[in-house]
């Protein structure tokens, strides 16, 4: 028992002395909530900069320009004099809408003639090209409909009749578990786990390699402790500090941030927990089949940089082709995160997700299996 | 000039001998490439899955179904009937929008009572959120006008003069440079940049590192040659390995993941020129400067996604926190980026993109000049022994 | 004046008040040195005694705490052209471990100027044709320490710095090793060898003694003296008869 709590006692001691580890695992992960949560201070996408081109300058022009300027989510910052004076705004992106109201505008109400309205969108941000657009299309619809009713009521039909034919059913839009579409609850806390796992696998990639790619790997194979209870020891150590450091990270997100929550908060480190063996498995695998730490960092990194595209938390995997979606479900990075977004958003229980935790599990037998071959293989 | 090819032909030898430095050169930015092209290929969302729970069943609900149904972003999934249903369905990930008509609705429309269609959708990703928002309000919409133009007719009135009144006000609404609103012009190009610059980086900062851990640097440090020629040497290979990636992946881009870049082949040919030195030159310094190879890729790949969320290419500087904003602001790879993208998503010329060649060109300078810091001599080698696992690197055979 | 100007010729290193610190821990203090012309000095020292960072700093390659190097009338921190003619040979294996023999000659010719003959040459006089084609790391001791010392004089260098260039190797290998090192000496050249075995002291003019960070300079048989007195003084310390 003694030797197992030693052998621990030393694992510590290294990551505590690897300098350029134990900083990146301190701090990386702490660094990156702050980060994030000030890359995200605004938090939701409102006051699109907007400009509005009024050629016409008439009253009706100008109630025009009141109803774009009371829009939701649009701010008109500008009103540049011509069209090429927007279409320069535009390409410098100092605004993401122009909206050009053309000469004669108000006359042609007044006489009932068709007029055209140009609404210019930036589309080479999508970020803001999509709320920007829907926007657009809820201010519009609205200007439509008292533009059509007044000249209803200007052609001699009851106003009721009139708001009849704009409004006879009304649409709410409601968008759950993030209602106000919040950049800062969607990204933040998910990016700093991302660091959080990178850091993980930095350090598991050292599990193996760094004891028998060592001259004191002689001192450990003449002592005779099985390589089983050696690397057992040092695993558990690293899972230690694995949940360690993401303690921090979870207390500054759901407390200092109050990013939300709807699930049991036992439940969400449960399965971070889980994760974090199946993320340990796969930095062992790799310490295990490479020829040096540096060669192992960098595959095991190689693996845990693409996985946050393609596990599907941002860019959907529904709309990634088949094979591609098949494939990622071998990542454990895909599991984690598609669960992790049931349970923070959707506050999914543990029935749900019980398959989730058995899969990181398979995965890490599989990778530990790997290792247990590997070391064996060498060692022979 | 024999001494800086000899250099960098044996640069060359060495990235072919070296397995993993042979992926990361020339394999990874391909497979990269193809994996993220093949992930965003679609580029847009459509098959929305989405369920209609229609309380009413009456001929407006039906009609109400049609505008779904006749979307070709949604799709319809049967079999869920209750608000209930609606819900599970929704918290298990099956369908990312809904509609629940009301009882009564027709009814209540008849007599002019108030009454409203719940359309809800899932804001769990805000990629889904914002993208089925936006379909809604099309369908909406477009449900709305038709509903308009009949009731009008139902009183009577010609369809001349229903067109006159419904387009009395018509807008035009067009987006530029990315009509679809499409992710793969978005985002995709961003990624690649970062592939070049993360593979790049750390392809030619292990290129001293590793000859120190390999006591090899003293050959340099001994000889007779001048510093310029010596980076000169080294960085050679991955200044040509890095520009040939660069079109490389802009082809396989625009051929294959069909990628909108337009704009004038001279810009993105200078733009490369200027990534790639700075990039090559920041790569030596770091390799120069650093501890060693193992501290080198622990902190560069780590870098990855700060770098990429602080450039602004997706979540925009003016929304970010001021000191965060400026510290994204002296990255290579957010004017990189940027530039990028004007010229070829929104086809800017050199009146445009010019403060960023030039903010490039500064950046590439000061990577040259830091440089020139380096002075043919090292600080001596340490071997304390308390630095267990940052040891030079763990040779598992001998001589290896 | 003219005297001066002729002692500065006969001078090939000078080294004042030299102080190394590395790590915190000063490891050469306030070391004083001369090397004449056609010398061959010693460098006498035990594991960690501070003989490699001497003699890495004289070759120019170690940047140091303080003092003034100065090696063929070049001030080693400002000057470097001194390079161009001295050789270097590291204790730490440090030729290209993933190239052969020939490529690690042309590469090191590149590095420093020589040319194709000079490769031919050193090949000749260290009896190396047969091991060209052979991965530098697939080389024994003996043959790779020839290889190295080949490749430090692949420039014709009037000063060779030598870090136990002929420890644990083999007798063939080293007598070839000494025989071309005396040819050199003879024909005007400096050398300057750091060594752990005190054996090899009968091949050097001078020997410098280096112990608790301080060097001294004594005569080949003084240095054997010393070592002699300090073994006897340990065994009777401890109690074991001498032989």
């Amino acid at each position: 028992m003694r030797k197992y709590f030693l052998i621990m006692k030393r694992e510590c001691l290294y990551i505590w002395r690897d300098r350029t580890l134990r900083n990146i695992i301190i701090f990386g992960p702490i660094l990156g909530i702050l980060l994030f949560a000030y890359v995200y201070r605004m938090q939701v996408i409102q006051d699109i900069p907007t400009a509005i081109v009024d050629l016409d300058h008439s009253s009706q022009s100008c109630e025009l320009r009141e109803d774009l300027e009371a829009a939701q989510n649009l701010k008109v910052t500008d009103y540049p004099a011509d069209y090429s004076d927007m279409e320069t705004m535009i390409e410098n992106g100092d605004i993401v809408v122009g909206i050009v109201i053309p000469e004669g505008y108000g006359k042609n109400i007044t006489l009932k003639r068709q007029t055209r309205i140009l609404a210019v969108i930036d589309g080479s941000n999508i970020t803001f090209a999509t709320p920007a657009s829907s926007a657009i299309m809820e201010v519009t619809q609205t200007i439509s409909a008292e533009t059509g009713i007044k000249i209803l009521v200007g052609m001699g039909m009851t106003l009721d009749e009139a708001q009849n034919a704009y409004q006879s059913i009304e649409f709410r839009q409601e968008a759950w578990y993030n209602p106000t579409l919040n950049y800062a609850y969607f990204l933040i806390l998910a990016l700093a786990l991302n660091i959080w796992q990178q850091c993980c696998t930095l350090t598991a990639a050292v599990n193996v390699i760094g004891e028998i790619g060592m001259s004191s790997w002689l001192q450990i194979k003449a002592s005779g402790i099985s390589k089983l209870a050696l690397f057992g020891s040092k695993s558990i150590v690293h899972l230690t500090i694995f949940m360690l450091l993401v303690l921090p990270v979870y207390f500054l997100a759901f407390v200092v941030f109050k990013l939300p929550l709807h699930c049991n908060f036992g439940l969400l480190l449960l399965f971070t927990f889980v994760f974090s063996i199946a993320i340990h498995s796969i930095g062992t695998m790799m310490s295990s089949l490479t020829n040096n730490a540096v060669d192992s960092s960098r595959l095991g990194m190689m693996v845990a940089l693409p996985s946050f595209v393609l596990c599907g938390y941002t860019w959907p995997l529904e709309a990634m082709p088949a094979v591609i979606q098949k494939a990622a479900w071998i990542l454990p990075q895909t599991w984690f995160f598609q669960g992790y977004n049931f349970m923070v958003f959707k506050g999914a229980e543990f029935n749900m997700l019980s398959y989730y935790f058995v899969a990181m599990l398979i995965i890490a037998l599989v990778c530990y299996g790997i290792s247990i071959i590997a070391v064996s293989w060498l060692e022979r | 000039m024999r001494s800086i090819t000899k250099i960098a032909y044996y640069e060359v030898l060495h990235i072919l001998k070296d397995p993993i430095l042979f992926v990361v050169v020339f394999l990874a930015p391909i497979a990269y490439v193809t994996l993220f092209g093949a992930v965003y290929f679609s580029g847009l969302l459509s098959n929305i899955p989405m369920a209609i729970v229609d309380l009413d069943h009456s001929e407006l609900s039906r009609e109400i179904e049609n505008a779904y149904a006749n979307s070709p972003y949604f799709n319809i999934v049967e079999d869920v009937d209750t608000y209930e249903e609606l819900q599970t369905a929704m918290q298990m990930g099956e369908i990312r929008s809904g509609v629940v008509i009301p009882e009564d609705l027709q009814k209540n429309t008849s007599l002019h009572r108030h009454t409203e269609v719940l359309t809800v959708y899932d804001g769990s990703n805000l990629i889904w959120g914002y993208n089925i928002q936006k379909k809604n309000i099309e369908v909406i919409k477009q449900f709305n006008s038709e509903n308009t133009v009949a009731y009008l007719a139902g009183k009577g009135l010609s369809s001349v003069e229903i067109s006159s009144i419904v387009n009395a006000v018509d807008f035009n609404i067009t987006v530029w440079y990315n009509p679809n609103i499409n992710y793969t012009y978005f985002l995709f190009m961003g990624l690649v940049m970062m592939i070049l610059h993360q593979l790049g980086l750390l392809s030619v900062s292990l290129t001293v590192s590793r000859e120190k851990e390999r006591h090899s640097w003293s050959q340099y440090l001994s000889s007779v040659l001048s510093v310029q020629q010596i980076i000169m040497g080294k960085c050679l290979p991955y200044f040509i390995i890095n520009f040939f990636n660069y079109t490389l992946l802009l082809w396989i881009s625009a051929q294959f993941i069909h990628v909108k870049i337009e704009g004038g082949v001279l810009l993105i040919i200078i733009l490369g020129l200027l990534y790639d030195i700075i990039i090559t030159f920041t790569g030596f310094f770091i390799s120069l400067k650093a501890y060693n190879s193992l501290q080198i890729t622990r902190c560069l790949l780590l870098l990855s996604i700060p770098l990429f969320f602080l450039s602004g290419y997706t979540w925009p500087w003016a929304y970010m926190y001021e000191p965060i904003s400026s510290l994204g602001k002296i990255m290579p790879y957010s004017w990189m980026a940027k530039g990028f993208r004007m010229v070829t998503l929104k086809n800017l010329g050199i009146a445009e993109v010019g403060v960023i060649i030039l903010v490039m060109v500064l950046m590439a300078l000061a990577a040259i000049i830091i440089n020139v810091t380096f002075n043919k001599t090292q600080k001596p080698v340490q071997e304390t022994p308390l630095s267990v696992n940052a040891g030079n690197s763990y040779p598992r055979k001998r001589h290896v | 004046m003219e005297q001066n100007e002729e002692m500065e010729e006969i001078r090939v290193i000078s080294v004042n008040n030299l102080v190394q610190v590395i790590s915190r821990q000063v490891v050469l203090d306030n070391v004083n040195l001369e090397v004449a012309k056609n010398e061959c000095l010693g460098i006498y020292g035990n594991r960690g005694s501070g003989k490699t960072s001497l003699l890495h700093i004289m070759a120019g390659i170690d940047r140091f705490k303080s003092g003034r190097v100065e090696v063929l009338g070049c001030n080693v921190r400002k000057d470097q052209s001194f390079k161009k003619h001295t050789g270097l040979l590291t204790q730490k294996r440090s030729l290209f471990r993933d190239l052969r023999t020939a490529e690690n000659f042309e590469l090191i010719a590149a590095l420093k100027n020589a040319s194709r003959q000079d490769i031919e040459r050193v090949v000749d006089d260290f009896e190396l044709k047969p091991y060209l084609k052979e991965p530098i790391i697939m080389l024994e001791g003996g043959i790779y320490q020839r290889v190295s010392l080949a490749c430090a004089m692949l420039n014709s260098p009037q000063l060779l710095i030598l870090d136990e260039v002929i420890k644990d190797i083999d007798l063939y290998s080293r007598h070839l090793i000494v025989n071309r090192l005396k040819t050199f000496n003879s024909q005007g050249g400096t050398l300057v060898c750091g060594f752990s075995n005190i054996e090899f002291c009968e091949y050097m003019d001078r020997v410098g003694w280096l112990e608790n960070r301080q060097l001294s300079i004594l005569t080949a048989e003084e240095a054997r003296d010393k070592y002699n007195q300090l073994d006897r003084s340990m065994a009777d310390r401890l109690g074991n008869t001498y032989a």
